[in-house]
């Protein structure tokens, strides 16, 4: 056993300070320090980093320092770091959080930037007023995205499947489960089981003719929308064509633990962006399908402004800040990094440069992304404050359906009454 | 009141790092939290005083408050009991006058080290997997395990082997205690042929009472703070199903993922009551079991 010698402290509290990012690097003189903070994977990260990377060898003088986490654990990391009045300078922002984080006052508008540090005056104007609240643009669009049925092709051309899953019903969808499970004997689940997947539930209730949050923000979604939708995926549970219960209620797993990658269903639902960040962890190529149609045949899904840059009320140095964003969203170098990890760009111009040194996998999201143009729905008014909790009201009553402890009808009528309360208590 | 400083002096002087804690650092955010527990706070703007709508809101409508006090009640009630009669058990075990004593206390203790560490945590979420190392072995002896810790029937219990494994502290306790114990009580019980379960019923456990009461309310205490190892075997959620909607962990949610700060400090001044409360059960009680040796002194 060494010795606990003060040389040993000393090394051992640089390491410490070294890993929790407090030493300042000694090669970069710099005294200008942006922090830029997203949710991510291995592939976005390291895109991502490489991105980092060119800035900083063109601004010697500004340092950004990246942070990046899974899904699952971001919200709570930038909920406490508003609360200790310690955002990063740029934090990504999603669709369903960007109003709530808006009115608790935590983001800067950008408009003041526009044409003088931020140029995307030539950006697609539809894209970018997702980013819009209250008439101020509080978040840069930094990629479109849509839902995809992602299906294993490998196995979907062995099980002989002919199916058009641009234009596939719910009824068809549970065709092709039960024919994959058959195939493989069993081993291989058709899907995975999307009951506590609320962008289901939600596009199925969009199918019924309704939005799930209204215009107002009051709880549209019926005790019937929900009942159906659980009870179609009891059924395929029953029928024994999708993901065993006990992973189902893993919540939010991060994309390597999902029925495709670990190869355990030939399906899963996911947004159009996941696409190349699946496609890197698996061997067999993958598909694209549309979310599966009701008899009406009204479209579920919707072309979203996914992922968005924001401004955060903690920056301290606005302008190192939004020089980076501008990078970001224009420079050929930096957006050839980032390719179409994160989306769609908006910038026409980007889109163009892009396009003869795509992947195969970008090529599919490209493609899938102009296949659905015009067979979608128009984009749904922003969720109320207190959507986020709704959404774990969800899959905590969903889990107890999945574990057949609760019939969807009562879950139903408990969880819609739950989504109601909590939007009345968040107002 | 000279008598008083010379007796007791030193034992403020080792109290004082904790005083100088207590007072420049705990005694303000304490007293904050009182005042925001009144208040609807969402951390960004100001807060609201709302006088006592938290409180009546978390006794009358909350239903996921009543889950958690159910959740933490009957952790309490499993683990703590769980953890000293482990802790007890290895303790006379060690009592023994084992060669090379030491080394084994150490191996004992280091699970207390490492249990309350996030690393462990997501190693019982390992080895409680569907396919993890308890199945694999229960496999053997063909039984076929269940999901312990994606099923709400089994989770709770896996927490409380964890807090079983975790009896390092009060082992140490009680073996202290243990050694306090005269020898030569033993020697005459053996002589006049009492049997050894008589002998621990007799002889050790009433003159242990003020140890065994001492991790009793240590552990309660503990237990009713039970955060990191729910908040990672149930991926900060409570899953599945609330079966491991820890009070912590539900306090923690409704501060850091709802932005409640004002209702969660309201729950927290609820735990400390109901903490206050059961120590005082256990004070006012230990005049019936507990006796010191000296007490007449």
């Amino acid at each position: 056993m060494a010795c606990f010698t003060r040389r040993n402290f000393l090394h051992g509290a640089a390491a410490t300070a070294a890993l929790s990012g407090l030493a300042s690097r000694p090669a970069r003189a710099s005294a200008r320090t942006i922090r830029h903070f997203w949710w991510g994977n291995p592939e976005r990260d390291r895109r991502t980093f490489e991105v980092i990377k060119a800035f900083q060898a063109r601004h010697a003088d500004i340092e950004v320092s990246g942070e990046t986490i899974g899904w699952g654990d971001y919200w709570t990391k930038v909920a406490t770091q508003t609360a200790g009045r310690n955002m990063p300078d740029l934090v990504q922002m999603d669709y369903r959080y960007l109003f709530e984080y808006v009115r608790r006052g935590a983001l800067q508008p950008l408009d003041g930037f526009i044409g003088k540090s931020l140029m995307i005056g030539d950006f697609d104007k539809a894209p970018l007023e997702g980013g819009m609240v209250d008439g101020k643009l509080y978040a840069l669009n930094i990629g479109s995205n849509s839902q995809v049925m992602v299906y294993n092709s490998r196995i979907f051309q062995e099980a002989g499947i002919d199916v058009d899953v641009l234009d596939w019903s719910y009824e068809q969808f549970a065709q092709v489960c039960e024919k994959i499970t058959a195939k493989s004997g069993g081993k291989m689940k058709g899907s995975d089981d999307l009951s506590l997947t609320i962008d289901m539930l939600e596009s199925f209730v969009r199918q019924n003719g309704r939005e799930f949050y209204d215009a107002e923000g009051n709880v549209q979604a019926t005790v019937e929308d929900t009942t159906a939708f659980w009870q179609y995926w009891a059924d395929l549970r029953k029928a024994g064509v999708v993901r065993d219960k006990g992973k189902t209620i893993v919540l939010s797993p991060p994309l390597s633990d999902t029925g495709i990658v670990t190869g355990e269903t030939a399906m899963g639902q996911h947004w159009s962006n996941q696409l190349v960040g699946i496609q890197a962890l698996m061997k067999d190529e993958i598909g694209a399908g549309m979310v599966p149609k009701m008899a009406n045949g009204r479209p579920g899904q919707f072309i979203k402004p996914s992922m968005f840059l924001s401004l955060s009320r903690d920056s301290r140095d606005v302008e190192a800040a939004m020089l980076y964003m501008n990078d970001w969203v224009s420079d050929p170098q930096i957006t050839a990094i980032l390719g179409i990890e994160r989306g769609i760009p908006c910038s026409p111009r980007v889109r163009e440069a892009l396009k003869p040194n795509l992947k195969p996998v970008e090529v599919l999201s490209v493609n899938f992304f102009d296949a659905i143009q015009g067979k979608v729905a128009p984009v749904p008014p922003p969720p109320p404050k207190g959507a986020g909790e709704v959404r774990d009201a969800f899959m905590r009553i969903g889990t107890d359906v999945v574990l057949d402890r609760t019939k969807p009808a009562d879950a139903a009528s408990m969880f819609i009454e739950e989504a109601a309360s909590i939007i009345e208590r968040a107002r | 009141m000279k008598r008083f400083i010379a007796r007791n002096a030193p034992g403020y002087l080792f109290l004082l790092p904790w005083f100088l804690g207590f007072f420049l650092l705990a005694l303000g955010p304490i007293l904050a939290s009182l005042y925001l527990s009144f208040t609807r706070y969402d951390m960004v703007n100001a807060p609201r005083w709302i006088g006592f709508d938290n409180y009546t809101y978390m006794f009358t409508r909350d239903r996921r408050f009543w889950k958690a006090l159910e959740v933490t009640f009957h952790y309490v009630a499993l683990s703590v009991p769980a953890r000293l009669i482990m802790a007890l058990g290895v303790a006379m075990l060690l009592d023994k006058g084992l060669r090379s004593i030491g080394v084994y206390r150490a191996i004992f203790y280091l699970p207390s080290l490492l249990g309350a560490s996030i690393a462990i945590a997501i190693l019982w979420r390992q080895l409680f997997d569907a396919n993890g190392v308890v199945n694999q072995t229960l496999g053997y002896f063909g039984i076929a395990g269940p999901d312990w810790l994606t099923n709400p029937d089994t989770s709770l219990y896996t927490l409380v082997i964890l807090a079983m494994w975790q009896f390092g502290s009060p082992m140490l306790i009680f073996l202290a205690g243990l050694r306090g114990i005269p020898r030569d009580l033993y020697e005459a019980a053996e002589i006049d042929g009492t049997p050894r379960w008589r002998q621990f019923t007799r002889i050790t456990l009433p003159l242990l009472a003020p140890v065994i009461f001492f991790n009793l309310v240590l552990q309660t205490i503990e237990a009713f703070k039970t955060f990191s190892s729910a908040f990672i075997i149930s991926n900060g959620s409570g899953a599945p199903a609330d079966s491991l909607l820890f009070y912590t962990v539900y306090l923690f949610n409704e501060a850091f993922k709802f932005f409640r700060m004002g209702y969660a400090s309201a729950l927290a001044w609820v735990l400390l009551i109901i903490i206050a409360v059961f120590t005082a059960i256990a004070f006012f009680t230990s005049k019936y079991w507990v006796h010191y040796e000296n007490e007449r002194d």
